[in-house]
């Protein structure tokens, strides 16, 4: 119990750091854990006419493997559905794409590395 | 936005039309697509084009990409799609026309330059036929599609290049001639001068390369067999133009013409092992590949110890010897190869291999040796012009014969043959054949006549011997080429009786 609620904290602080990112490039933030009957998004973002849905991963350390590996298949199909499902929703009829932006943590809890990867399995 | 960009597909050795259309939408998600009964080669192009346009230091576009192949039903198969698809799309990225009667073509590597590809002949001749003007190709493989002299060709070393090119900054400029590289002028391993005694042997050896017919020896393990053939390519004329962009194109489709290579002038030599697949040996395949039977087209096919070969094999070389061509029919294609080779073959007497050796004991029993003997069947050794026993030489006559005359050089005997050949090709010039043994029973009405006296003798040697009537006629085609070699026109009766001892024995006994 105490476990999840960590992890829930860690990945609620993951996105926060995510935004900051973000917008410090020049993003502007559309919607932050929009959630659909499929999954939800962590966040919808907006630059120069693209939609850009992004999926935030969020790790303490990386003895236990990188934020990167988590990003398996199975998520990425479900990312991809409800970026499908909320372009229908606000009737998005030019390009949109997929990025993750990958954190990893320090001991603290302070941040350790940040990595921003843009158009993802295309 | 929609861009076609004409390329081409190969099936065996014809070549037709396929559309790349590409269409760049600027909605949804990006992605890159092919579709049109990809192979994986042709599939996996997706990453290499979007590599080599990124180190060419082009942004790819992240838009969503499909490629089009039509028609969509046929499978594309090949790496030359790269060049197409690639140009396609930074068409779109960079604001280009796709200049028309233009035909690209051409394999990426990673770093954005081009690979040597196979089949640049087949498409250069495609765009003579359907009217195109100008062919891209890999500075590598010019040469062989600069064969086409009505086609211009231009050399492209780098995708980076080419765009230059397209966009007008810089001006590549097409070859004029192709270069003739030194086509590795194979020097033969012996020549015939080399090989001491066996003067029939080299003898039929010299018939058989003047006028394309098949032949065999028979001999004990180390008389020369070996050696006899392996000395053929060196008496061997070159080809000519037709003959070399036939070969050319075989080779071409089978990526067999190395980097840099162009049309090839030496007659092909080539020796499969025994243990050769009848796919090996005669085409085949899913996607039906050329077989050894085709890559030795207008060359040599040499069998070493034929009788090892299984016999399915062997007798898959039937219908082939007989048409000049073989047909690969599959479940879903259809391809024709020619395949108009001269076969030479070699075979020992017996199992042991030294029956009628004049020293040593033949240890087989007469079962064995028949039953070696079944090996190679009667219609096989009926289709081979030529036979001719290869004597083992006693050690005493090698080391007296060394000291003594040598034996002819090779570059004199091809001399005389490239003579015969020539008076063939002007002979048969309006009949679409080579030589003497490809002579159809029409020809053979129109070319050889025989004096009365000189059929007399062949018909008492058909029925003396039992000669099938396909030897009957291939006698008088061996007799045509011994006059021709003597640049007689008329066949006499020593021609005749040469030609005669060279006869089939299948049936004689011993």
């Amino acid at each position: 119990m105490k476990n999840k609620q960590l992890n829930l904290a860690v990945g609620r602080l993951g996105e926060k750091l995510a935004r900051e990112y973000l917008q410090k490039k020049g993003y502007k933030i559309l919607e932050q854990n929009y959630r659909t009957r499929y999954a939800e998004i962590d966040l919808v973002a907006k630059r120069k006419d693209v939609l850009v849905f992004v999926e935030v991963r969020t790790k303490v350390g990386e003895q236990f493997g990188t934020p990167e590996e988590t990003l398996n298949f199975y998520k990425l199909k479900k990312v991809r559905q409800n970026a499908a499902a909320y372009a229908a929703h606000v009737r998005w009829d030019k390009l949109y794409r997929i990025d993750a932006v990958c954190i990893v943590l320090g001991e603290n809890h302070a941040l350790q590395r940040i990595a921003h990867y843009e158009n993802i399995k295309s | 936005m929609l861009i076609k960009v004409p390329s081409a597909l190969h099936i065996g050795l014809e070549t037709v039309g396929v559309d790349v259309e590409i269409n760049m939408a600027s909605r949804g998600l990006p992605g890159f697509e092919i579709v049109g009964l990809p192979s994986k080669a042709v599939d996996e192009s997706r990453e290499r084009v979007r590599t080599a346009i990124v180190n060419s230091h082009i942004e790819f576009p992240a838009q969503k990409i499909t490629v089009n192949l039509a028609p969509a039903d046929i499978p594309k198969e090949g790496s030359f799609y790269d060049l197409p698809i690639a140009i396609g799309i930074l068409s779109a990225v960079l604001d280009f026309r796709i200049p028309e009667k233009t035909l690209f073509f051409g394999e990426l590597s990673l770093d954005g330059s081009l690979r040597h590809t196979k089949g640049a002949l087949l498409l250069a001749l495609f765009a003579r036929e359907f009217g195109y003007k100008h062919l891209f190709v890999p500075k590598d493989s010019v040469n062989e599609a600069a064969a086409i002299p009505e086609i211009k060709v231009y050399p492209v070393r780098h995708l980076a290049e080419m765009v230059e090119h397209l966009v007008g900054r810089v001006q590549l400029i097409p070859v004029s001639k192709p270069q003739s590289l030194p086509d590795a002028e194979t020097h033969p391993e012996f020549d015939m001068a080399e090989i001491l005694g066996q003067e029939q042997a080299k003898r039929a050896m010299e018939i058989a390369a003047a006028g394309g017919h098949n032949i065999l020896m028979v001999g004990s393990p180390g008389a020369g067999k070996t050696m006899l053939a392996r000395a053929l390519p060196g008496i061997l004329p070159s080809l000519n133009e037709t003959e070399s962009l036939e070969v050319t194109k075989i080779y071409s489709a089978s990526g067999n013409v190395k980097a840099g290579g162009g049309l090839l002038s030496t007659r092909p030599f080539r020796a499969p092992h025994h243990s050769t697949s009848l796919v090996g040996l005669i085409g085949g395949g899913s996607k039906p590949q050329p077989g050894e039977i085709s890559l030795a087209h207008r060359g040599v096919l040499f069998l070493d110890e034929f009788s090892e070969f299984p016999r399915s094999v062997l007798e898959a070389l039937r219908q082939p010897l007989e048409d000049g061509y073989v047909t690969i029919a599959r479940a879903l294609r259809r391809v024709q190869y020619p395949a108009q080779f001269m076969l030479v073959a070699s075979s020992n007497p017996c199992p042991c291999g030294y029956l009628n050796h004049p020293k040593k004991p033949c240890i087989c029993s007469p079962r064995e040796v028949q039953k070696y003997r079944k090996r190679a069947s009667g219609p096989i050794l009926d289709r081979i012009d030529l036979h001719v026993e290869v004597p083992a030489v006693a050690v005493d006559d090698l080391a007296q014969n060394r000291q003594a005359k040598q034996g002819e050089l090779s570059a004199a005997i091809r001399e005389r043959i490239q003579r015969t050949r020539n008076s063939q090709q002007q002979r048969f010039r309006e009949e679409g054949i080579q030589t003497n043994a490809e002579m159809k029973n029409a020809h053979l009405k129109k070319y050889v006549q025989l004096e009365p006296e000189v059929e007399q003798i062949l018909r008492q040697a058909a029925n003396r011997f039992q000669l099938s009537a396909r030897s009957y006629f291939r006698m008088q085609k061996i007799a045509r080429t011994i006059a021709d070699l003597e640049d007689v026109k008329e066949i006499e009766l020593k021609h005749m009786a040469e030609a005669l001892q060279y006869r089939p024995k299948i049936h004689d006994e011993e």
